[in-house]
């Protein structure tokens, strides 16, 4: 019987996974370890907190005294550093040894780096820690030439970000129209257009060099060299998977995890951003995180596991709320709901007369209803999706 | 704010099953806008308009099943007592007493339901 839980790792699967277990109504220990001062959020770290909008206690994920309440005991600025599932135990990086019936894995990524010369300088900076946006504030002083490596979700919130802040933005990426897989090639041009709009200079490269001068960093993109005074990497995550492949645990690109998020070790379970089911890559979305957790407290619990849903994620650029559910990459056929001049509006990805996928710029209602669209599987004609005078809970109705 | 019949706020027709309608907080003397908020049962119920996470309206929710989702980052509240069932927020919104009457629905705002 498993009576104490040791979570590594107070992201949001780990925060998740904890809360779930409890209001599954477990009621042995359970031990949440993390290595930063306080769990805490991190979409709002390349947003109102990049800002100085929102300080660190704003982000937090739950009330100081909610570990109390639900008799979480929460061990922060602490590591683990080993596994050892065989002894039933964690060991914490000043040697301590925690007990642990099952331990799961809620480990996150780190910010992954290019393999540039010079990439290590005082000027680059990345983003996925409180520490790397306190770090990065003070280089987005307004008329700062800054380059942001990388337009996926968090360079271009980030240079969205750096250019309301007054800085002189140049973003950068290799690929010439970033996320068209999963929003869809036209609304993913559409996005990556309204940089331009908002005087960002969006360049297609790839970075070459970085080279440290007291004037600036001098980064060679696409043949000529260019001086700026910071550089921001969003070039993606690298997950932490260290302790999962020290213990022996089979790591594929991730921490490999079976539907119910189970390692190849059964003592040990992984959540979030480092775990993979085998036939699926990886999701690096806060609600897929999210779920993870509810679902691997049910495993715990031995309770059924959570009806699925479509994976779901939201991003703010340019004043823009963004929201994307499902596949759009599966969908057969794309419908647009209002037009792209419109303030709002939806694109649906349909196929076989299922909806598949939605994506919406400042429209969340209509992903709300297409998420159930999904998770029900209920059958719709295009054109009414299309129509924007059809009230989408209607067609929920059936 | 205690008032014996309430403030007539608006008609129940007004309110969209699943949806809610915000009542501007001039007219009920709240810090807040008010939500009205109508379920899929077309029961009624009253919650603070700001999500206590950011800032959207959750007047401009999804509401249903007891619940009004909302619409920036999917944490939920309950309508009876406001209370949060799914981060990123973590307070509870704050709830008021609502009655429908012939088809009107009266606000007692700052009263608990
Ligand atoms: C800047 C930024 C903006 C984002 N914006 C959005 C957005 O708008 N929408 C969206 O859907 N998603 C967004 N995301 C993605 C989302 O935040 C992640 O998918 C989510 O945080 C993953 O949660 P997690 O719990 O798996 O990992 P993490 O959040 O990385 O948490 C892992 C935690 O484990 C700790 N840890 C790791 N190893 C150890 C150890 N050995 N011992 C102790 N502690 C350890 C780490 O310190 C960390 O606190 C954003 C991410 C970033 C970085
Ligand atoms: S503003 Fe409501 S959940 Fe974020």
């Amino acid at each position: 019987m498993t009576e104490r839980v040791v979570i590594v790792g107070g992201g949001i699967a780990g925060v998740s996974t904890a809360a779930s277990l409890r209001a599954g109504g477990f009621d042995g220990d359970v031990t949440l370890v993390d290595s930063g001062d306080f769990p805490y959020d991190r979409p709002p770290l390349s947003k109102d907190f990049l800002t100085g909008t929102k300080d660190v206690k704003e982000i937090a994920l739950q009330p100081s005294r909610w570990y109390d309440d639900q008799r979480v005991r929460l061990i922060n600025r602490t590591t683990v550093t080993a596994l050892r599932p065989g002894d039933g135990a964690v060991e914490l990086g000043d040697g301590r040894l925690l007990r642990a019936d099952r331990v799961v894995l809620a480990t996150g990524g780190a910010a992954a780096r290019l393999p540039v010369p010079g990439v290590g300088g005082e000027r680059v900076h990345v983003l996925r820690t409180a520490d790397d946006a306190d770090r990065l504030r003070p280089a987005l002083a307004p008329g700062a030439r800054v380059l942001v490596v990388g337009a996926g979700l968090i360079g271009a919130e980030v240079a969205s970000t750096a250019v309301r802040l007054g800085c002189e933005v140049v973003l950068v990426d290799p690929v010439a129209v970033p996320l068209a897989a999963a929003l869809g090639p036209e609304l993913a041009a559409w996005l990556h257009a309204l940089h331009t709009r908002h005087r960002v200079t969006a360049v297609q490269a790839a970075v070459e060099s970085f080279v440290d001068r007291p004037e600036g960093i001098e980064v060679g993109l696409g043949g000529v060299t260019r001086l700026y005074d910071a550089v921001v990497l969003g070039v993606g995550m690298v997950p932490c998977t260290e302790l999962a492949r020290a213990a022996g645990l089979e790591v594929d690109r991730g921490i490999i995890v079976d539907e119910r998020h189970v390692t190849s070790n059964p003592a040990v379970l992984a959540v979030g951003d480092p775990a993979r089911m085998r036939q699926v890559p990886r999701t690096e979305h806060w609600e897929a995180a999210q779920h993870d957790g509810a679902r691997a407290a049910a495993t715990l619990l031995g309770a059924p596991d959570p009806a699925p849903a479509a994976p779901w994620f939201w991003t703010d650029r340019h004043g823009l709320h963004i929201e994307a559910v499902g596949h759009m990459e599966a969908a057969a056929q794309t419908v647009l709901r209002g037009s792209y001049d419109d303030p709002s509006f939806a694109v649906f990805g349909l196929r076989d007369g299922l909806v598949v996928a939605a994506a919406s710029v400042d429209d969340p209602a209509a992903v709300r209803a297409a998420r159930r669209l999904i998770d029900r599987r209920v059958r719709v004609a295009a054109d009414r999706l299309a129509d924007p005078a059809v009230n989408l809970r209607g067609l929920l109705r059936g | 704010m205690s008032n014996g019949s309430g403030i007539r706020v608006a008609a129940l027709a007004d309110i969209p099953q699943g949806e809610g309608i915000a009542i501007d907080k001039a007219v009920t003397g709240t810090a807040d806008d008010i939500a009205l908020l109508r379920d899929t049962d077309d029961s009624v119920y009253a919650l603070d308009d700001t999500c206590t996470h950011e800032t959207a309206s959750l007047a401009d929710g999804w509401v249903e099943g007891g619940f009004v989702e909302c619409p920036l980052h999917s944490s939920k509240f309950c309508l009876k007592n406001g209370e949060v069932q799914g981060l990123p927020a973590t307070k509870n919104a704050c709830p008021h007493r609502v009655e429908v009457r012939d088809g009107e629905v009266y606000l007692f705002p700052g009263e608990s339901p």
